[in-house]
């Protein structure tokens, strides 16, 4: 399997629109052949390789099944990795950004686990409509710009989200 | 459906030759052994007809050691030298066993790994060998019953564990020589158990409160394969907690006072447990203590113990949040552990995920008997509608970085096996070495994780601060067990650890096991190494044997398939032999003739799983 893509590995074209059924059945066969409890008999070295196959396996299908991830990593085959900063240049976004996160704040203090339902809600709208937008431009070098932007927010996003789960969790107690 | 006929890599070719193996539930307050007999999975009896070993070993003054009942029964007159509840030992250090919160009636002394050895009339004992005791008697049930020697065993764990607590569970094992085909987490165990691979699709959730430890996983189950989405608990609840609720009731209306000697809490422990037993059918249970006498209502006893319960619930919601599934999208509630009995429990399980729960097999013995169906698959035998079992890792993994924080690379419920590397660079100038210091544990602080290992990368040649590329690589495989590895990459320095657990056994405290272990003694020692190497070797010949059958033709040339039928020729030459060491010389040279043919293998099979589907689609 050598260094092929992660679309290479499950059999598709490198897309952002992804049919994520197929991806988890083409997943679940693959996985099937080259996980090591196939090989508990069998001698060290092909243990060793099933070990690494696996393991390589499951890092793609994680990369792919999550949009943020598939993203990035369209954008690393076209050449270049996203860069490491962030929002900058991104103003209304960051703008955005504080704005829920001060309401998330509320949310604590209020102990409001319906506003927290409601307010994830959103952030899902919010996801699709990023992930819309993601899918219409990645694959013009052109708005390459646009991509970038685009997917630095559904990072930001994600991480938005983490945190409402750690405030769940803390409301939780 | 399958247009291919692909032998899955490491079948036995002959399948009429049946290998025995079987699946071990080492628990905490209970143990089991089951296997797979006639196609159906059944828990083996020992010679008084009965199939759970209670998780207690008593030394005995004249060397003798008793496992069972007969140590439990003890534990009240002889507490020091009766060890019970072991499991909750497993992989902890001095520092912790402390911490569990509750008195332990044995002295302890520290070894040379700080891990708790429990003083006895036959000196001290780790919690390893200890466990090691109750896994040789488990042992030994299943040879005497199956009448021949075991290819291996899958021992269960809490899906909870962590790294330190698995691999005492695997040094237990080996100091009981057995092979371990799979440490296998309890709650998919039940799951294999209730057959929900068959039919059944979606998300189940298994609750498991056992003895010592409470689990909560969340499976997806699709086509035979087992994702565990999230695993949670806590590895400190159980129904030894039960049994304490009750007992600290009993002092308090008995008027008792707090200090008790160690005979006087086990006598205690045991009527609370035995009321716990009786409340599970009846509505309140008469007690009596010296000149106390009370009774408990299932009502005060459901009150005592709601606050454990909770702690159970919350650990259920936090595994859904975790899953990212709500509690109505679960399909299959499973109840696992002899705790499950108690009313209550049933009730908050069906309450939260809004369905009754599947108690049809004993839940004593559910976990056990997917072990042998696990078991039974992994030794080669070759199961229709075989299953796959993905697991997750329990808890996150890291480094520690600048300002004693740590650094997850891998977090927690990632699929298994998993590799996944971090670049870090040097902070100084001129700096040559690098302390690399694992870490498991979900708090942002170095302090509030576990140590798991630390190791040095010496020899990064001197460069200003920031210019040194170290990528370091933690590899994870389908036990659970973590590599550590890091790598200077301008200069291809190396350094790496295999995690031995900070809480694990030495070598050297391995070693001396070994030798006291009776099985070891004398020239019996030269004896088993001569039998394990062939065993080695027989397994090494069928493998390849079924490859080249499969394969050979399509994937070597024909003087690469001569190379490997002489060299395995030569092995089959020498292997009845009297010496080890020239079977094991030729072990290697097989193995390493066969290592192209091995990866082309493994490449041609993911290829036509690929061309598999596509004939099936067009197919459709």
């Amino acid at each position: 399997m050598g260094n092929a893509s992660h679309f290479a590995l499950f059999d598709l074209e490198p897309d952002f629109r992804l049919d994520q059924d197929r991806l988890a059945v083409r997943y679940r066969e693959l996985v099937r052949r080259v996980h090591p409890d196939r090989f508990a008999g069998a001698p060290e070295r092909e243990q060793r390789l099933a070990l690494e196959e696996a393991a390589r396996l499951n890092e793609a299908y994680q990369t792919l099944k999550s949009p943020s991830q598939r993203a990035r990593y369209l954008l690393s085959l076209q050449g270049e990795e996203l860069s490491q900063e962030t929002t900058v240049q991104d103003p209304a976004f960051l703008m955005q950004q504080m704005e829920l996160r001060e309401e998330l704040q509320e949310l604590q203090d209020s102990a409001d686990l319906a506003g927290v339902a409601r307010f994830k809600r959103r952030l899902v709208q919010d996801q699709e409509q990023l992930n819309e937008g993601f899918a219409a431009c990645w694959a013009d070098p052109r708005r390459r710009d646009e991509a970038e932007r685009l997917a630095r927010r559904m990072q930001f996003l994600d991480k938005l989200f983490a945190e409402v789960r750690q405030l769940e969790e803390r409301l939780d107690d | 459906m399958a247009l291919l006929q692909i032998a899955e890599p490491g079948q036995s070719p002959q399948p009429h030759q049946r290998r025995l193996a079987v699946g071990i539930d080492l628990g905490t307050t209970n143990s089991l052994v089951a296997t797979l007999r006639s196609g159906l999975a059944e828990s083996l009896k020992d010679t008084e007809g009965e199939t759970i070993l209670p998780s207690a070993v008593r030394y005995l003054p004249d060397g003798r050691v008793e496992v069972g009942r007969a140590a439990k029964a003890a534990a009240a007159v002889d507490p020091l030298n009766t060890v019970l509840s072991v499991k909750r030992l497993m992989g902890r250090g001095i520092a912790d066993v402390k911490l569990l919160g509750e008195q332990l009636p044995y002295r302890f002394a520290e070894g040379e790994s700080h891990m708790p050895f429990i003083e006895t009339v036959q000196g001290p004992k780790s919690p390893v060998e200890v466990s090691a005791e109750i896994l040789r008697v488990l042992r030994r049930r299943a040879e005497e019953a199956l009448g021949g020697e075991l290819v291996g065993a899958v021992i269960t764990v809490p899906a909870y564990f962590d790294e330190a607590q698995r691999q005492a569970t695997k040094d237990a094992a080996r100091l009981a020589g057995l092979d371990v085909l799979r440490l296998l987490n309890e709650p998919t165990a039940a799951a294999v158990a209730y057959g929900l691979d068959r039919g059944a699709e979606g998300v189940v959730a298994i609750y498991d409160l056992g003895g010592g430890t409470f689990d909560i996983s969340i499976l997806r189950l699709t086509r035979g394969v087992f994702e565990v989405l999230a695993t949670g608990g806590d590895s400190a609840l159980g129904g030894d907690d039960f049994d304490h609720a009750i007992a600290n009731w009993i002092v308090e209306q008995a008027g008792l006072s707090a200090d008790l000697d160690p005979g006087v809490q086990r006598h205690l422990l045991q009527l609370a447990c035995a009321a716990k037993e009786a409340l599970s059918d009846s509505g309140s249970v008469a007690l009596a203590y010296g000149p106390w006498q009370g009774e408990l209502s299932r009502e005060r006893f459901e009150a005592l113990i709601e606050p454990l319960v909770a702690r159970s619930l919350k650990a259920c919601r936090r595994a859904l949040r975790d899953a990212g599934i709500e509690p109505q999208e679960i399909a299959a509630v499973v109840m696992v552990g002899g705790s499950t009995r108690v009313p209550r429990v049933r009730r908050a399980a069906a309450e939260l995920f809004d369905r009754q729960p599947l108690t049809d097999i004993d839940p004593d013995q559910v976990v056990a008997i997917g072990a042998a169906l696990q078991a039974d698959t992994l030794a080669g035998n070759g199961r229709d509608g075989e299953e796959l079992l993905l697991d997750v890792n329990p808890l996150s993994l890291g480094l520690e970085t600048m300002g004693r924080l740590m650094e997850k690379v891998i977090p927690r419920n990632t699929t298994l096996p998993v590799a996944r590397a971090q670049e870090f660079t040097t902070y100084k100038d001129g700096q040559t070495a690098m302390l690399i210091h694992v870490l498991q544990g979900e708090r942002e602080l170095v302090k509030d994780c576990r140590s798991l290992a630390r190791f040095e990368l010496r020899g990064i040649p001197p460069m200003v601060a920031g210019a040194a590329k170290i990528r370091v690589t933690f590899q994870v495989d389908a036990d659970g067990l973590l590599n550590v590895s890091a790598r200077e990459l301008g200069s291809g320095i190396e350094a790496s650890v295999q995690v031995k657990p900070s809480y694990g056994l030495t070598d050297g405290e391995i070693a001396r096991m070994l030798k006291d272990s009776f099985e070891y003694a004398g020239g019996d020692k030269a004896a088993r190494a001569l039998r394990e190497q062939q065993v080695e070797a027989q397994r090494l010949l069928e493998a390849v044997q079924a490859a080249l059958e499969a394969d050979g033709e399509a994937l070597l040339s024909p003087a690469e398939r001569a190379a490997i039928e002489a060299q395995m020729q030569a092995l089959r030459g020498v292997l009845d032999g009297p010496d080890a060491a020239v079977i094991e010389t030729h072990v290697r040279h097989l193995t390493q003739v066969t290592d192209a043919f091995a990866a082309r293998r493994l490449d041609a099979s993911v290829k036509a799983a690929l061309s598999g589907r596509r004939l099936n689609e067009i197919e459709e």
